[in-house]
């Protein structure tokens, strides 16, 4: 899946209505920035489209969701347990494959993370944490991903190292961004959020920051 | 006057323990317990380690016991917590749980004799139960972000290998090495019944008043328990685990025709076996619920209430010992050597020892029961109390005690106590063994009349008993919001 | 990680079962613990020598902590041969068919008990239980004993016609007679009932202080011990086996091995002489 089209999205939490009824259709090759101030929604708007497409994309969740006692291979490993047999997954636990090992081993040394193979990620650091999802999201190979503040701890440079990494890998992307520089340079669409609805909706070569700025 | 909850029930279970001290039956009954008790301390303080030729081979014997029940005892708890949260598997691990060790050695003697595995089954199965409950609660708080994370299609077994076992591992892993060293003591109390373990020389050399034989064991069973640290560690265990088997004696052949007797004849109530009808059986149950079930149960439960309340009281009055907010190293020094024997000396050696010196009534016994289990609550409530910043000019000596640190630790102090309830209760119906009119002395009469019957029926109530404790002691805990960690 | 310790707790669980082979034909006995432990160690590790060269087969006595077990493992057929009590060997042979009393002591035959008191108590030697240990503290010996237990609580309920319980103002079970001494010596105790041999033999050997415990009353005399065999014992051993256990322990005259039992030699007996003890134990409630 990579495109699609939902409607009547809506969100409560404690019985408060915290987003929507939004509708929303992303079609494949769009690359959307979610923009706007925390709280606005856009956390939970990441989290409805994940439920709505069953799974079926790669998601970076604000809180990374990292297995924290296992080291950095076996938590990108997991974005492809679904393509092994249960008895395959077992003996990777224990002694992985030479092929996985090389391409988790590839995809690390792009996010500048590759002596860092066997470090339990408990204790990384959160910009390492956050690069370690990631590329458990690229390993998972669907072709749309969800990612919810995804650079939020990592410096200049390596923040557009990961984003120019994402645009490569992924045809459709929904990723919720406070940076709006970063939001406008890799984004086609931008989305702006504001008390749960939407309020901006425009093609990124169409904005400047100082048209984004207000929904601050 | 207004009184808060926790301690509204305090003052409660106090009373009611004053009230029972009126019925129980409370004396010291030996002449000279005093000289006795001297003579014991004296023993200990010369401990003589040559005298009996099989001190290394109890121990040896006692620690591959503790590993081979335990490990196995982990392994089906393990598998048991897979499916824990289906209702009669909790009922199952709730019922095999509440039958202490000893009376399952109990009932394996009776058809695999003194073979190994009534030893190992002894520990592995109410433990399984206790590793069934703890592993599915350590389970089920861990982070579920993980696994909600997964790509759908993942089979169960990879989701709960990756996203499960790790978030997991390290809690499961401390609580099975700290029910290595609860295994060491059921293994020790497991020769009182005739296992080749360190119980079974202890009874042997203290029954003929031999102290300092007596006080060599004890000593080397302290040694072994405070240096478990030291010898049990990660890297070792498979091998540990491995070897033990080979370490647990001989014994006897097994029998199979035995077992098959046991299940299909010996714990058939008597009047069906021998073809009598329904109203014998009735007459048979009248009788056994009038003479033997009900005193049981009353002495039982009078003496777990004495023993709860003198239990708390000794570990609100231990746990300054070994607190940092009083006192110097050296009194802190001597109070965790008090509470590393009081805690770990099993009850049932404890109680022994009193009822040696004192004689049969229930006071050796709620000694002995409040020695152990205060000296574990002090030990806990201690620790918590070092964790606690006190400002600069908090008061001190009792005022630091009564205003500052027992209203900080006290929930938790009642949380433990609720927990160690059916514990105390399980322990309590045990030490009937020993000669207290406890459950216990009447499942023991009813096997020394070999008559498995009775003492099958004496167990399931006792079960019954532990388990409806337990639920008692648990919406306490829920009604005061009271948590705690488990302990044995 | 995780998964290999699992995997190796898994394997290591089913090794245990394994080494536990059935040993070859070892003859095995075992003696009811009605003494301090290693008396009875002493005692039977001679006996079990002795039996060994008189049978050509290996021997071995195992030690059991209590009557029952020494019933159990009798019953069970984990040990063939048991020197039992009265009560004991009536219990086991009922459960056992086919099983036999092989040889009794000379002084079983016609076995006593003493009622034996502190001196605090100031009771003396007399021709039947005195009123004056009504209200005193009282303790049998081992629960399934036949001189620590059935005997004493028969001749309690038939002189006083009433249940120990209510006789005494706190009843026990010191475990064995050794204990029973120990205990009613030290006044823990008031009154207890012991087995007269074992009285005998701690007097002789001067372990008794006479100035604080007192025999006061000497039962009518009942059989007692005897050696027990199992009724299957020559289908597993060879034709004859049983007779040959018979006589190897009619034959036992070593002073040094008869003196531990303390008994004076070993004469035959039969199931039969055994019916006061089996009825004796009915009226009390100790048998169906």
């Amino acid at each position: 899946m990579s495109g699609f089209e939902f409607s009547g999205l809506t969100a409560s939490f404690g019985g408060e209505r915290v987003i929507g009824p939004l509708s929303l259709d992303v079609r494949e090759g769009e690359r959307i920035a979610l923009v706007g101030k925390s709280g606005a929604g856009k956390s939970t708007l990441i989290k409805l489209i994940h439920e709505r497409v069953d799974g079926h994309s790669s998601l970076v969740p604000q809180d990374l969701g990292l297995v924290n006692a296992l080291p950095v291979f076996h938590n990108v490993f997991m974005g492809q347990l679904d393509a092994h047999a249960a008895w395959y997954n077992t003996l990777t636990l224990i002694r992985p494959f030479r092929k996985d090992k090389d391409a988790v081993r590839q995809l690390l040394t792009e996010l500048a993370m590759a002596d860092k193979f066997w470090t339990p990620t408990a204790s990384l650091s959160g910009g390492q944490r956050q690069r370690v999802a990631i590329a458990r999201a690229i390993y998972r190979q669907s072709n749309l991903l969800l990612a919810d503040e995804p650079i939020s701890a990592l410096d200049g440079p390596m923040a557009h190292l990961v984003m120019k990494a994402l645009s490569q890998r992924f045809t459709t992307s929904v990723i919720a961004l406070h940076d709006v520089e970063m939001a406008l340079a890799y984004s086609t669409r931008v989305v702006g959020i504001q008390d749960g609805q939407i309020a901006l909706d425009e093609a990124s070569d169409r904005l400047t920051a100082a048209d984004i700025t207000p929904l601050y | 006057m207004y009184l808060s909850p926790t301690a509204r029930i305090s003052l409660l279970f106090l009373a009611i323990a004053v009230s029972a001290l009126f019925f129980a039956d409370i004396a010291i009954t030996t002449a000279n317990p005093w000289r006795d008790l001297g003579q014991f301390f004296l023993g200990v303080a010369t401990p003589d380690f040559f005298s009996t030729e099989g001190l290394a081979t109890a121990l040896l014997r006692t620690v591959a016991f503790a590993f081979v029940g335990v490990a196995l005892g982990a392994a089906c708890g393990f598998l048991l917590s897979l499916v824990y949260r289906f209702y009669p598997v909790r009922m199952f691990c709730a019922f095999i749980r509440a039958i202490h060790e000893l009376f399952w050695a109990l009932i394996f003697l009776q058809f695999f004799g003194f073979h190994p595995l009534t030893g190992v089954l002894a520990i592995a199965i109410p433990y399984s139960g206790i590793f069934a409950k703890v592993y599915s609660e350590i389970l089920e708080e861990s982070d579920p972000g993980p696994g909600r994370l997964l790509p759908p299609g993942t089979g169960v077994v990879s989701a709960f290998l990756y996203a499960r076992i790790p978030d997991c591992w390290v809690q499961m892993r401390t609580y099975t090495a700290y029910r290595l060293e609860c295994g060491l003591r059921s293994s020790a109390i497991l020769g009182f019944v005739g296992l080749p373990t360190l119980g079974f020389y202890l009874e042997t050399s203290f029954s003929q008043g031999l102290y300092s034989e007596a006080g060599a064991m004890l000593i080397m069973f302290y040694v072994l328990i405070a240096t478990i640290p030291l010898w049990v560690k990660p890297k070792l265990l498979p091998i540990y685990v491995l070897s033990a088997p080979f370490f647990l004696g001989e014994g006897m052949p097994i029998v199979w025709g035995n077992v098959e007797r046991f299940f299909t004849e010996d714990i058939i109530p008597a009047p069906i076996r021998n073809g009598e009808g329904l109203a014998d059986l009735g007459a048979w149950f009248n009788d056994l619920m009038l003479n033997e079930a009900l005193p049981g149960i009353w002495n039982t439960v009078l003496l777990t209430q004495i023993a709860l309340v003198a239990t708390g009281i000794l570990a609100l009055l231990a746990f300054p010992l070994i607190s940092n907010h009083f006192g110097g190293p050296v009194r802190r020094t001597s109070g965790h050597v008090f509470l590393v024997i009081a805690r770990s000396t099993p009850e049932y050696i404890l109680a022994y020892i009193l009822l040696q010196l004192w004689g049969p009534s229930m006071l050796p016994a709620a000694v002995a029961l409040a020695l152990h289990n205060g000296g574990i609550i002090g030990h806990l409530i201690g620790r918590q109390t070092n964790t606690v910043l006190l400002r600069p000019d908090a008061p001190t000596g009792f005022n630091r005690y009564s205003w500052e640190l027992v209203p900080r630790v006290y929930r938790s102090f009642l949380a433990f106590l609720f927990y160690r309830w059916e514990i105390i209760m399980r322990e309590t119906a045990i030490l009937g063994i020993l000669g207290i009119y406890t459950l216990g002395l009447y499942v023991d009469s009813a096997i020394q009349q070999i008559r498995f019957d009775r003492a099958m029926v004496l167990i399931l109530i006792t079960a019954l008993l532990n388990i409806g404790i337990d639920i008692l002691g648990r919406y306490i805990r829920r009604k005061l919001a009271l948590q705690t960690m488990p302990t044995c | 990680m995780a998964m290999s310790f699992i995997r190796k707790l898994m394997l290591s669980s089913l090794i245990v079962l394994i080494p536990f082979a059935a040993s070859a034909q070892t003859f095995v006995f075992t003696a009811i613990p009605d003494e301090d432990e290693s008396k009875l160690v002493e005692r039977f590790r001679g006996i079990a020598d002795y039996l060994q060269e008189e049978l050509d087969v290996e021997v071995k006595y195992i030690p059991v902590k209590s009557y029952a077990a020494a019933i159990s493992a009798f019953r069970n057929n984990q040990v063939q041969l048991a020197w039992f009590g009265g009560l004991s060997g009536v219990q086991a042979r009922a459960l056992v068919p086919g099983s036999e009393a092989l040889a009794q002591g000379v002084e079983d035959e016609a076995f006593y008990n003493y009622f034996i008191a502190h001196k605090s108590t100031g009771l003396e030697m007399s021709d039947t239980l005195p009123e004056g240990v009504r209200g005193k503290t009282f303790t049998f010996g081992s629960k399934g004993s036949t001189s620590g237990r059935l005997i004493p609580e028969y001749h309690i309920r038939n002189i006083f016609n009433e249940a120990p319980e209510d006789v005494f103002s706190r009843v026990g079970f010191s475990g064995n007679h050794t204990r029973t001494l120990r205990l009613v010596e030290a006044g823990t105790y008031e009154v207890g009932a012991i087995n007269y041999a074992v009285w005998e033999k701690e007097l002789e050997n001067g372990n008794i202080n006479t100035d604080d415990v007192k025999v006061i009353w000497k039962t009518p005399a009942y059989p007692n011990y005897q050696w027990s065999i199992r009724g299957d014992i020559d289908e597993r051993y060879g034709d004859g086996f049983m007779d040959k256990v018979r006589e190897a322990l009619l034959a036992m005259d070593d002073p040094e091995l008869l003196e531990s039992f303390p008994r004076s030699g070993f004469i035959p007996t039969s199931n039969e002489n055994y019916e006061p003890i089996r009825s004796v134990a009915e009226q009390i409630g100790i048998l169906d």
